[in-house]
């Protein structure tokens, strides 16, 4: 038995003092109280400072977020978020992984789109080891990002209107999140936590059951889509529960570094897609929707746009599997999974598949490179260093709801409390990936 | 294998060794490699701008990393926003080169929006000193960045308006990303909470595999309000 165990840690643990008196320290105050007046009797609570503690655990937070907020009235004066609830040390357990292991951990980042983050993952770690993609291979990833992506957009609208007191939207959104969860299952094998992806191309190629769901979809989404602006756009309720909510300029948002729709709802044309093309995103056809406001209403148009955009770069991919045949993962055994065949009928593919799984990839020593996709929160990138083994000395994890929510920080103050959960809806964390 | 093993290939033709490429072989070399990172005019403005302070260039995979004086690099950022347009701040974090001089890297990856342009900058911290000037006067993107590495690395940053811990409660005491931080963390640096209902604040991570056995719900004493 260790000493731990007999150590009595009532006497001298407290939880985290230290903590929030820093935390208090930061907002300039620490108590609430109300005065009384001259005669005894109270003051109205509406005018006085207070101290509000919301989150980790309040369902509007989007998951564990706290929020520390000095109220005047009903005003934010000033606010403090506290983020690390659910910090899991992602970049150090990266750092004892191989490349490929290390690939399902980036389901649980941000775990509303894990395609997309297996696919950022993979092709951070290709870069690295400059290996190259089938092309059937690249489509089908980049078919299944954008689906990550509907699902993600998908989730933020139905939270965002619960936010806003429509529970109904919810549930309606969810019924083709569950579609995009069926297809998944149908290409991955899983509805959630995929690792589909494999660092030289993908696990399995997409069947025909698959292309026919997908394809179902594409059929039938839009329309919803339609029906729900018709309920929406209109909305006097939604409308003037978000606009002229958390507005932020131009300049103030590239300041800030915000990332993703927070960016392009305020006029800045910037989209890694468009950026700094990865996959075949220079060979589709579609447009980065921008809208010049920069308040909450803004990043929903912004937001519903892309979803009908990536409907549109979804059918294309579809057309061009038609045509792009071929192997959906590199063929070079030092670089790649070798394929299952191989694996159970030949000797040399099983010793491929154990040194693959022992060592993995090993890009060379002192390499360094930063890798981005532009997931459905923003900019996601990896930046890997290499010291020469199967491991990365380095794995630095660029994570766009972290970025959003120190622009969320700033949004809060001055914003009203009631509009609290529609700013954090509309700055859309997830508190997986900014927690890392 | 061609070669017999008593010439054995030139370790630069080997993959597994990085040889520093000139930026058009770089590119070739590598399926990946991006237009936005072929700034050698900007690197040359550097050079020409900050003679002293600009220490080294690597490419790899048409990719620039400028390492710069730690000194330098408020004006090496100001520099960057407000001449060459490198005004958004993607990202910011620290390295550990364990075991190497100069032991901990601070790097900034900057973006020229309009331009359609990605530099990355480094800048390296010794272990004495541990400290490096923030830039968050430049870009306040760097707040959380370098509370970040504050917390990861244990670089405070100089001039930061609010040098607090990012995800670690300030109660720790370690720098979980350096390299001699173990894995499994260190048992007993946090209170953990209670093991039962009614049990007390504990800092052992893994009480059961210390002999500790929480009693199972049957096996709970009565309150009096059960006894009811």
């Amino acid at each position: 038995m260790s000493s731990i165990s007999q150590t009595d840690w009532s006497e001298t643990l407290k939880f985290w003092p230290r903590h929030n008196e820093a935390l208090y320290k930061r907002l300039e105050t620490k108590h609430s109280w109300l005065e009384t007046s001259g005669d005894g009797a109270p003051a109205d609570p509406l005018e006085h400072e207070m101290v509000l503690n919301i989150g980790p655990q309040h369902p509007a937070t989007h998951g564990v977020l706290r929020c520390v907020v000095k109220l005047d009235g009903e005003t934010i004066e000033r606010s403090v978020l506290d983020i690390g609830y659910l910090h899991r040390g992602i970049e150090k357990i990266a750092e004892n992984k191989t490349y490929q292991e290390f690939m399902p951990y980036t389901d649980r980042m941000d775990y509303l789109q894990p395609y997309a983050n297996n696919v950022a993952w993979c092709l951070a770690v290709e870069k690295l080891a400059a290996i190259e993609v089938p092309e059937r291979a690249q489509w089908i990833r980049m078919m299944m990002s954008e689906l990550a992506r509907i699902s993600a957009h998908l989730i933020w609208m139905g939270v965002g209107l619960m936010d806003a007191g429509a529970v109904s939207v919810f549930l309606w959104t969810f019924q083709y999140r569950e579609d995009i969860y069926a297809i998944f299952d149908e290409v991955a094998g899983a509805r959630l936590t995929v690792s589909h992806s494999r660092i030289g191309g993908v696990a399995t190629d997409v069947n025909e059951t698959g292309i026919g769901l997908i394809k179902d979809f594409t059929d039938r989404f839009p329309e919803a889509v339609e029906s729900w602006e018709k309920l929406l756009n209109r909305n006097r309720i939604w409308i003037d529960r978000n606009v002229g909510i958390g507005q932020m300029s131009a300049d103030d948002v590239v300041r800030m570094g915000l990332t993703g729709p927070n960016l392009r709802g305020s006029g800045v044309a910037h989209d890694i897609r468009r950026f700094e093309p990865y996959l075949k995103y220079d060979e589709v056809d579609f447009i980065i929707p921008i809208r010049t406001e920069g308040d909450a209403l803004a990043r929903y148009f912004v937001r519903l746009e892309e979803m009908k955009e990536s409907v549109k770069i979804i059918r294309q991919c579809l057309e061009k599997l038609k045509t792009v045949k071929g192997p959906v993962r590199t063929d070079d055994a030092k670089r790649a999974y070798p394929n299952k065949d191989e694996v159970y009928y030949s000797m040399e593919g099983l010793i491929h598949d154990f040194m693959y799984t022992d060592t993995g990839v090993a890009p060379p020593k002192g390499a360094a490179t930063y890798h981005a996709i532009e997931a459905a929160k923003g900019e996601l990138g990896f930046y890997l260093q290499s010291d020469g083994t199967g491991y990365p000395w380095r794995a630095r994890m660029n994570s766009p709801s972290f970025t959003n929510l120190q622009g969320l920080e700033h949004l809060l103050e001055g914003a009203h409390m009631g509009d609290m959960v529609i700013l954090i809806g509309t700055v859309d964390p997830v508190l997986g990936e900014a927690d890392k | 294998m061609a070669d017999s093993p008593k010439t054995p290939k030139a370790p630069s033709t080997l993959p597994f060794d990085f040889v520093p490429q000139e930026p058009e072989t770089a590119v070739a070399n590598n399926p990946h490699a991006k237009a936005t990172t072929q700034v050698a005019d900007v690197v040359d403005a550097l050079k020409a701008h900050f003679d002293q302070s600009v220490r080294d260039l690597v490419v790899y995979a048409g990719e620039h990393t400028v390492l710069v004086d730690r000194e330098a690099i408020v004006e090496v950022c100001r520099f960057l926003s407000e001449e060459k347009g490198f005004s958004y701040l993607a990202d910011l974090g620290g390295i550990d080169r364990f075991t190497e001089e100069e032991r901990y890297e601070v790097f900034y990856n900057l973006v020229n929006i309009e331009g359609g342009k990605r530099i990355r900058i480094t800048i390296r911290v010794e272990e004495d000193t541990m400290t490096a000037p923030t830039v968050t006067g430049i870009f306040p993107a760097a707040n959380w960045n370098e509370r970040e590495c504050y917390d990861m690395f244990g670089i405070t940053f100089d001039g930061h308006p609010d040098m607090r811990r990012m995800y670690m409660p300030e109660d720790f005491e370690y720098h979980p990303l350096r390299k001699e931080f173990p894995l499994l963390g260190v048992p007993g640096s946090l209170p953990l909470p209670p093991q039962s209902p009614t049990g007390e604040l504990t800092g052992d991570p893994f009480p059961a595999a210390h002999g500790h056995k929480p009693p199972k719900s049957f096996q709970e004493v009565k309150s009096e309000e059960d006894n009811d």
